[in-house]
């Protein structure tokens, strides 16, 4: 059985806590690089074009400064997070229209039926959780962050 | 009011679970009892039971792909909505809703 840990899907490779872009199409792009870089990805065009695709179909800004783009795709070699984060403002589609600092990057493999689908909608889950978003908005240690979604991975 | 509803997007990953999580903690700040089925990638979770469906005042269904099911909820008021739409403003929407039942009795 495979555990249900976090760590199997995010590390510290996959977080950024000073992106460099300057605009949504700059750091879409660099988030990517981090999980082509940390060989998620097969083809990183082919997963940007994916992560663009699902941009189109509805808004991924979903309040409180943080966004969640992600992507189904046939180029994710695994599933997996990344954690992106801006030192300015950027502009971004969200509900609550105000610009986004903080991006969660999720790549999805296009036939995953494993436990980390479920990983995945427990982070999702957690982005709505007061204390994790205060938290990931401050914290500079990769490690902290990880063990941020650990502790609230197994829990409802 | 008591709610129950179906949340469900198109990756099933993401959107299905932070609306859930959202429609939870606004029904829970209103007071009204809630019980909402996720059908995601993984499938279907917290399926709804006939008897929360018998009690239940309205019928949420936040969704922006289609479901499995809604059958189940013939002759129940149904509210339909994209999931952006109920995560804008959770209590607001709630609320709304609540307005609209009662101006019915």
């Amino acid at each position: 059985m495979e555990e249900l840990s976090i760590r199997s899907v995010l590390n510290e490779q996959r977080i950024d806590l000073h992106l460099k872009g300057q605009t949504k199409d700059e750091v879409l792009d660099e988030m990517v690089d981090l999980l082509f870089k940390d060989s998620v990805l097969s083809s990183k065009e082919q997963f940007l074009k994916d992560v663009y695709y699902r941009e189109g179909e509805g808004i991924t800004g979903i309040g409180d400064g943080i966004a969640i783009p992600h992507g189904k795709s046939d180029s994710v070699l695994h599933t997996a997070v990344a954690i992106g984060r801006s030192d300015h403002d950027l502009e971004w589609r969200s509900i609550d229209d105000k610009p986004v600092r903080l991006i969660i990057m999720l790549a999805i493999k296009s036939v995953d039926k494993t436990v980390h689908m479920k990983l995945l909608s427990n982070v999702a889950t957690s982005l709505c959780q007061r204390d994790v978003i205060e938290q990931i908005f401050v914290s500079e240690d990769k490690q902290e962050i990880i063990e941020l979604f650990e502790q609230k991975g197994g829990k409802e | 009011m008591r709610i129950v509803g179906i949340t469900a997007c198109p990756t099933g990953i993401a959107h299905t679970y932070i609306t859930k999580q959202k429609i939870v903690e606004a029904a829970k700040e209103c007071g009204f009892p809630c019980h909402i089925e996720t059908q995601g990638t993984i499938g279907v979770e917290d399926e709804l039971t006939a008897q929360q469906i018998a009690e239940a005042d309205v019928v949420i269904l936040a969704v922006d792909v289609k479901i499995s099911g809604e059958n189940r909820f013939a002759g129940k008021p149904i509210v339909r909505c994209r999931t952006e739409d109920v995560m804008r403003n959770t209590v607001g929407f709630l609320k709304k809703i609540e307005a609209k039942l009662n101006s019915r009795k």
